[in-house]
């Protein structure tokens, strides 16, 4: 807890305190003190993207446990030969299209988080993914999410920009929903521009400026519907102003893949490099739910992660901005261990996450759940998903985890201290 | 007279002195319909409400040039089977149908057993299951989640080929508890992998629905606390059985039509409206249209707009002939293509229709509606100034916000908009500018 506590002290102690002022309002102080914390994060400028699997990735596959027989037995079609395990250590290695992973893996820029999950497991897609969003296994309170609470308690994303941004999806990812902050979403980085109305410069000018006023005008009744839309209409006027200006400079220090996840961590690159302040990105890779004929579709997707992560650091790398960007990445659940008799593999339970970035402490954390002590026939959770939300809010991030998460999550030791 | 409804949230709403509104006429069609003309306000206000809410509940014959038109657009989605031609169909329905109520319904059929021609890619099989929810739109429930079990675009959207003796595949069995009946919580994974073997065997053979005998499980299963040699009806008839299922229904109805989010109490007087017509949503529907509850001040301006909502109610009230395509794609866009709900779970609405990328097409869905004819032409702007004697910006403000707000004109935000229709430099540039920015307010997104 010393390491904790130290890092509050430096990045706090100077320009976060110094920046909030003595002109802080009433709200925002309550905030910082409700925290717990006299100034708040991220002096540093630390970003953190959050890339979610989609449909419950074949944990199990990813990184694969090719020393244990049971494995073999379990997956007689499915399971990747040993001598193709790109092998971490002498229990486990990573899947034979995660090459740019293991590259990364190599270069101390991958913790890899074993027995991730939680209790109860939910095997229906959308409520496990709306328990990983909202971080509530036991509650369907969906009124935000886990990134949302923590922007709350962040003065400066209370004071509105952009702090957090989601990209490539038309809806907001639960997670950065919020009651008090409201977050951009943007599904296409060209089609993201306001039309100008009708009449001539002028009148469309008049026209733009009374729609800003008009949404800032505070609605009778906070909280409710109307409070909600004029937040949101506040926001996008800002980031459409605000994306307009950044995008114009940037140029890619590497060379993406040509494909959907490489393409969208590719304009998050471009839009930390444009300095908008954005500390939280969030982006979507789809298609795990890998029913039957799972292994050509798998390995495409896992290419596709490897390769996008891999050009995406990179990339940042060459704009001397990879120290301050670490990636997570996480599926609403793994699948069973037993393969199915369609070629592919059914909802399962306890997965691994991926931290990789500069920041994050290497290696392999945790043992591999046991492939013969099952939950109906899925592997247990050792580590709770929100033991590393915790590292991520607490030790990457700078925010306090307790108020966002509730007490008893210790943080999963695989952030740099 | 003696009272014959308890004093509940669904007991008949009270006009009292003040009489039925023009503004509480506007309620009704705004919910019960894809939103309101100017005309169809003013009609609906001169009916009275019991009139009105006949007409809206009590098939209506329609006009036989709808009928040719509808039929020309439904030949044509079968001939191309592109979606975009279904959806044209369907668009013109809801915006042209003498049942409008009837459309809101057989939407919220289909975002309730939410099927996708993604998967499915089968334009016959898309419209007969639309079919099937027309004809129960406003019927029986309970009729329709045992047809919906044997429809065939359902069978191949939730794999039912795949669900055999020996190896049961829980995705039907799993939705029509989760998402069609019960709701998360009423249910436990033992009784969906019960539910599954009951099911088996409910296969599909050249587009319909077949029972392969010699894949059903005639075994002994317990589901939810019964147990028997059951099929898929009888796992049905214990869904409905359960107290979960009017209450998930009626929080369907709650949300759609009258508050985002209701209240226990008041979820359960509409379960018990449900329970006591036996899942014939008709008496239901007229019971809750007409209540208190409904009319009530909480529940006016109090629902966010989905797209269908506000594409083809800005239509209805401001374009002469609206054009079924562009229409569809730019629901598309807004995230609301019919026939093709983004999963099972269908379109979760509320909040989570608003993003910024959504508002931001909605705002620019206003621009092109004020400046282009991209989705039909706009309504003869000056005959309304003349009509309605818009001599001023105030009128022209006032005019415009009664036809398009659910809410009444806030003050600060009428003398924002009259100062900016005051700088306007001719009267059709007013106009269009007041419009621009009453579609892109907040408030628009409500109704």
């Amino acid at each position: 807890m010393a390491g904790n506590r130290r890092i509050f002290l430096t990045r706090c102690g100077t320009a976060g305190v110094a920046s909030v002022g003595v002109s802080m309002p009433g709200i925002w102080r309550s905030a910082v003190n409700a925290a717990g914390l006299l100034g708040m994060p991220n002096t540093k400028g630390r970003v953190l993207v959050v890339v979610e699997m989609a449909g419950g990735n074949d944990g199990l596959n990813t990184v694969i446990p090719f020393a244990d027989d049971t494995y073999y037995k379990a997956r007689p079609v499915l399971a990747v030969p040993k001598d193709r395990v790109l092998k971490l250590n002498s229990a486990v290695g990573l899947h034979p299209k995660l090459g740019d992973l293991r590259t990364l893996f190599d270069d101390s820029q991958v913790a890899v988080i074993q027995g991730v999950g939680y209790p109860k497991p939910d095997r229906s897609h959308f409520r496990s993914m709306d328990i990983w969003h909202t971080a509530r296994p036991e509650s369907v309170d969906l009124r935000d999410g886990w990134l949302g609470r923590a922007l709350e308690r962040d003065p400066k994303a209370l004071a509105g920009g952009v702090p957090a941004l989601a990209l490539g999806s038309e809806k907001l990812p639960l997670a950065l929903l919020s009651g008090r902050v409201n977050v951009p979403n943007v599904q296409s980085m060209d089609a993201y521009k306001l039309l100008p109305g009708p009449g001539d410069q002028s009148a469309q000018a008049r026209a733009k400026q009374t729609l800003r006023e008009v949404v800032a005008l505070k609605a009778t009744e906070a909280g409710g519907e109307l409070d909600f839309l004029r937040r949101t209409a506040d926001v996008t006027l800002t980031s459409v102003d605000r994306l307009g200006e950044v995008a114009k400079a940037y140029k890619s220090g590497a060379t993406y893949p040509e494909t959907g996840l490489a393409r969208k961590l590719q304009v998050v690159a471009r839009l930390i490099a444009g300095d908008m302040g954005t500390q939280i990105f969030y982006v979507s890779l789809g298609g795990f739910d890998t029913h039957s004929r799972q292994q050509p579709v798998h390995e495409l997707l896992l290419a596709e992660l490897s390769g996008a992560i891999a050009a995406f650091l990179k990339d940042l790398k060459s704009h001397k901005l990879a120290d301050r960007v670490m990636v997570a990445t996480f599926s609403e659940f793994g699948r069973r261990v037993v393969e199915n008799g369609s070629l592919g593999t059914d909802h399962g339970a306890a997965s691994q996450m991926f931290c990789i970035g500069p920041g994050v402490k290497p290696g392999v954390t945790g043992a591999h759940p046991s492939l013969t002590d099952l939950v109906d026939g899925d592997l247990k959770h050792h580590t709770d998903f929100r033991q590393v939300y915790a590292a991520l809010l607490q030790n990457w991030l700078g925010y306090p985890a307790e108020p966002v998460l509730g007490k008893g999550f210790q943080p999963v030791d695989c952030v740099k201290m | 007279m003696i009272p014959t409804v308890s004093a509940g949230p669904l007991a008949p709403h009270d006009f009292g002195p003040a009489g039925w509104s023009p503004a509480d006429a506007a309620h009704l069609l705004r919910r019960s319909q894809y939103g309101a003309s100017a005309l169809e306000i003013n009609r609906a206000h001169k009916a009275g409400p019991l009139a009105t809410l006949e007409r809206l509940c009590v098939p209506q014959p329609e006009e036989p040039q709808f009928e040719r038109e509808s039929a020309l657009l439904r030949q044509t989605a079968l001939d191309t089977g592109s979606t975009t031609n279904l959806q044209a169909w369907w668009l013109h329905r809801m915006l042209h149908s003498a049942n409008p109520l009837v459309e809101k319904m057989t939407f919220l059929w289909h975002n309730l057993f939410a099927t996708s021609n993604d998967k499915v890619k089968d334009a016959a099989l898309m419209l007969a299951q639309n079919d099937l929810f027309r004809a129960q739109a406003l019927g029986d429930y309970a009729k329709l989640l045992h047809q919906i079990a044997r429809d065939p675009a359902m069978l191949i959207w939730l794999d039912g080929n795949a669900n055999r003796r020996r190896h049961p595949n829980e995705n039907f069995a799993r939705e029509v508890m989760e998402l069609f009946s019960l709701g998360v919580g009423n249910y436990t994974e033992k009784d969906i992998q019960e539910a599954a073997r009951c099911f088996t065997g409910w296969h599909m053979r050249d587009g319909e629905f077949w029972f392969n005998d010699i894949q059903h499980d005639t075994g002994s299963k317990t589901v939810l606390g019964s147990t028997g040699k059951f099929d898929g009806d009888a796992v049905i008839d214990i869904c409905l059985n359960q107290p979960a299922c009017p209450r998930f229904i009626a929080i369907r109805l709650l949300k759609t039509f009258v508050l985002p989010e209701p209240d226990s109490k008041t979820i359960q007087a509409v379960a018990d409206s449900i329970t006591k017509n036996k899942f014939i949503l008709r008496p239901v529907l007229r019971e809750l249209l007409a209540s208190r509850l409904f009319f009530s001040p909480q529940t006016r301006a109090a629902i966010i707009k989905s797209p269908l909502d506000l594409v083809l109610g800005t239509q209805r009230a401001l374009v002469s002939a609206p054009r079924l395509e562009p229409t569809a794609k730019c629901l598309d866009d807004l995230g609301q293509a019919l026939f093709m709900p983004p999963t099972v779970k269908g379109w979760e609405g509320g909040r989570l229709w608003i993003s910024s990328t959504t508002y931001l097409l909605r705002a620019n869905f206003a621009t092109e509606i004020s400046t282009q004819p991209k989705y039909g032409p706009l309504i003869d702007l000056d005959a309304q100034s003349r009509q309605h004697q818009l001599d001023t910006p105030a009128q022209a403000v006032d005019h415009y916000a009664r036809l398009l707000l659910a809410a009444e004109l806030d003050a600060k935000l009428k003398t924002r908009l009259v100062s900016l229709a005051s700088s306007a430099d001719s009267p059709d540039n007013r106009d269009r500018g007041l419009l621009h920015l009453l579609l892109a307010l907040p408030e628009y997104q409500l109704m």
